[in-house]
């Protein structure tokens, strides 16, 4: 049931399962954290109630045990064991929210919930909002050098988003490409706090990133590459309080 | 049917040189420019589409991995202990508009070389017959975004191209090119188009083959196309960037897990019209089913059947739950996770391009069963298998086991 577009997964580390989106199905698909093989998924939310409608971005927020999936202008909330034609819990909505659609992030520690905004920008909402709302926060302008997202993580001990900026869809080899990160309070025409780019680093692309705090690395696939890089930067990794004001 | 390409990768290579040209990007803290600790990356090639011209005794090959078409002698055969076989040419680099290939077509008069990019390169580059190196193509078409196969009509001088998503056939004049429209296109709930991939036609029986991945999401209601009332230019864009931000009218829910299939259409099919027959059901063995390839007369269709390691070969006049007349799988195949195949009727072969092995493994075309190929072109050493990371959009983290995870 998968398809060759693939542009999420997440790994549920309490339950021991993956998800993954499939875009040309309308469904989210959640497989066994061991999954190997032509294995069945365990369960799939699919359906006219869910209101999925070309999303193939997630994330999941395992302390109030919710999926966050963002589609064009709109955040669906599904229940973490939800399945089948399952209603969103809620939907964020609406000419206010200036919410594009592309990716998502959530800190379930701030309750906060990051998306692509429109006009290459990125709007915060609280993590329970719904309806036709503005976001918290708005990142916007020339300073923060968007070009495009992709994939989003969220690092919530250190109140942190880290994005994926592969350049502008269509350039072979895009001049201005890095894994950026910005506080989640962070607002307006700011620069990201930190950046992973240049030529050590050797990105071309950077499609997708994942955070791993334990070891402090984050991991970067890149699409001009077909690789998958590890970074250790444990200067990211720092809890919200020791970088409080910066 | 269910498949899973991510690759658990647990496998660390480091100290490998990476080289970019990237523009300076300003911080509040700083910017990080160090190597990665850790560097997974094939070295070798992802075949993934095949097109064979008998009479130049030419093979060409996309490479997804290191975006490449290359070029092989059709009589090429890789000893058992070298590492690959050199290619005659190779086709590569920023000036090439080649990304993510996934279909390929020669010409047979001219012999230019037609790709299909997927996903990250919404163009058609064609190459002459001398183009190599680093080379811009000799001619560019715009092409919806996820585009994927291709084949030519050349009694009539036209193009089909499959599009995943929106599940479409675009057809062309042969010579369009830019932002050319197509002449026609084959799309709407009553196709039955689901994730389309592969495609050929079968000039004999005056039909066109297509193979489904078994995705499908609904129109619904009166909006059976996106052409119906949108123009070429608003639907392709002014850009091949706006291909990504133009709205469907897909109704929301409407998604479906259908069996993967084989549509067969009449080959003159416009719009929003049904198939004349479908091959559907589990006795068919598909499985992701992608390029195929028509013996006309022999009446056969041949698919490469990626997810199940299989090429399986139907007649033109099967329907419904069919068996294959003909599998050819098993160890001494060395078929694995074929995507591409093309048929050289004059020589009496059947071409298989393998993503997991980075192989060409060439077959009597009446091969059956577990049997070993005749000559096979390696792009790689023998004793390797492709770790078959394509267009990576997405990165997991799996905590349990310290694991990787990567959608492909």
């Amino acid at each position: 049931m998968l398809s060759r577009t693939m542009h999420d997964i997440r790994y549920n580390a309490v339950d021991d399962e993956i998800l993954v989106p499939n875009p040309f199905s309308n469904a989210i698909l959640v497989f066994r954290g061991g999954a190997d093989g032509q294995e069945a998924p365990i369960r799939i939310i699919q359906g006219p109630n869910t209101e999925l409608n070309g999303a193939d971005r997630l994330d999941i927020d395992l302390e109030h045990r919710e999926i966050f999936v963002p589609q064009p202008g709109t955040i669906l909330v599904f229940p973490l064991d939800g399945k089948g034609d399952v209603r969103p819990k809620r939907v964020i909505r609406g000419a206010d929210t200036q919410i594009e659609g592309r990716s998502i992030a959530v800190d379930p520690i701030h309750n906060l919930v990051a998306t692509t905004g429109r006009d290459q920008s990125i709007v915060i909402f609280d993590r329970t909002a719904n309806g036709n709302v503005k976001p918290l926060h708005w990142i916007k302008g020339p300073n923060t050098q968007i070009d495009r997202i992709n994939q989003m993580a969220a690092y919530p001990a250190g109140k942190l988003l880290v994005v994926a900026m592969p350049g502008r869809q269509g350039d072979m080899e895009p001049p201005r490409v890095f894994v950026g990160m910005w506080n989640l309070d962070d607002d307006g025409d700011v620069s990201p706090k930190w950046t992973i780019t240049g030529k050590q680093t050797g990105l071309k692309k950077p499609f997708a990133v994942a955070i791993n705090p334990d070891h402090k690395e984050i991991y970067v696939t890149d699409m001009r590459l077909n690789g998958v890089m590890a970074f250790s930067v444990p200067e990211v990794f720092k809890p919200a309080a020791e970088t409080r004001g910066r | 049917m269910t498949f899973k390409r991510w690759t658990v990768v647990s496998i660390l290579l480091a100290g490998t040189t990476l080289a970019g040209v990237l523009v300076q990007v300003r911080t509040r803290e700083s910017n990080i420019d160090k190597k990665p600790v850790r560097y997974i990356k094939d070295p070798n090639p992802a075949w993934s589409s095949i097109a064979v011209n008998a009479e130049n005794n030419m093979v060409v090959m996309t490479d997804e991995n290191l975006f490449r078409v290359v070029e092989y002698s059709r009589l090429d055969n890789t000893p058992p202990k070298a590492r690959f076989t050199e290619p005659k040419r190779i086709i590569s680099g920023n000036q090439t508009r080649m990304e993510m290939l996934c279909g390929s077509y020669i010409d047979p008069k001219t012999l230019d070389v037609y790709v299909v990019n997927n996903d990250t390169q919404d163009w058609m580059p064609v190459f002459s017959k001398n183009a190599k190196g680093n080379v811009a193509p000799d001619r560019l078409l715009a092409t919806p975004h996820r585009s994927w196969g291709i084949a030519g009509d050349d009694a009539r001088q036209e193009l089909y191209i499959t599009i995943q998503f929106p599940s479409a056939i675009a057809v062309y004049r042969k010579t369009a090119a830019n932002n050319d429209a197509p002449i026609r296109m084959i799309e709407g709930d009553a196709t039955e188009l689901a994730d389309p991939h592969g495609i050929a036609l079968d000039m004999k029986e005056d039909i066109l083959i297509v193979a489904n991945h078994g995705h499908r999401r609904f129109y619904g209601g009166a909006a059976v196309s996106t052409l119906g009332t949108e123009t070429w230019e608003q639907w392709i864009g002014k850009t091949t960037y706006d291909l990504n931000t133009l709205p469907r009218r897909y109704l929301p829910g409407l998604g479906k897990f259908d069996l993967p299939s084989i549509n067969i259409y009449a080959r003159g099919a416009n719009g929003n019209t049904a198939p004349l027959r479908v091959i559907k059901g589990p006795n068919t063995q598909l499985n992701w089913p992608s390029h195929v390839a028509v013996y006309e007369d022999r009446g056969e269709i041949f698919v490469a059947n990626d997810a199940d390691d299989s090429i399986l070969v139907f007649r033109t006049s099967d329907s419904g739950d069919a068996a294959p007349i003909r599998v050819i799988k098993g160890p001494k195949t060395k078929v694995k996770n074929p995507t591409g195949l093309s048929l050289d009727v004059k020589n009496g072969e059947l071409w298989v391009a393998n993503m997991g092995n980075f192989a060409a493994t060439v077959f009597p075309i009446n091969a059956d069963g577990d049997v070993a190929p005749i000559r096979t072109i390696r792009g790689g050493p023998a004793d390797q298998v492709g770790l078959m990371i394509g267009n990576p959009g997405a990165v997991g983290y799996d905590s349990k086991r310290q694991q990787i995870l990567v959608p492909n």
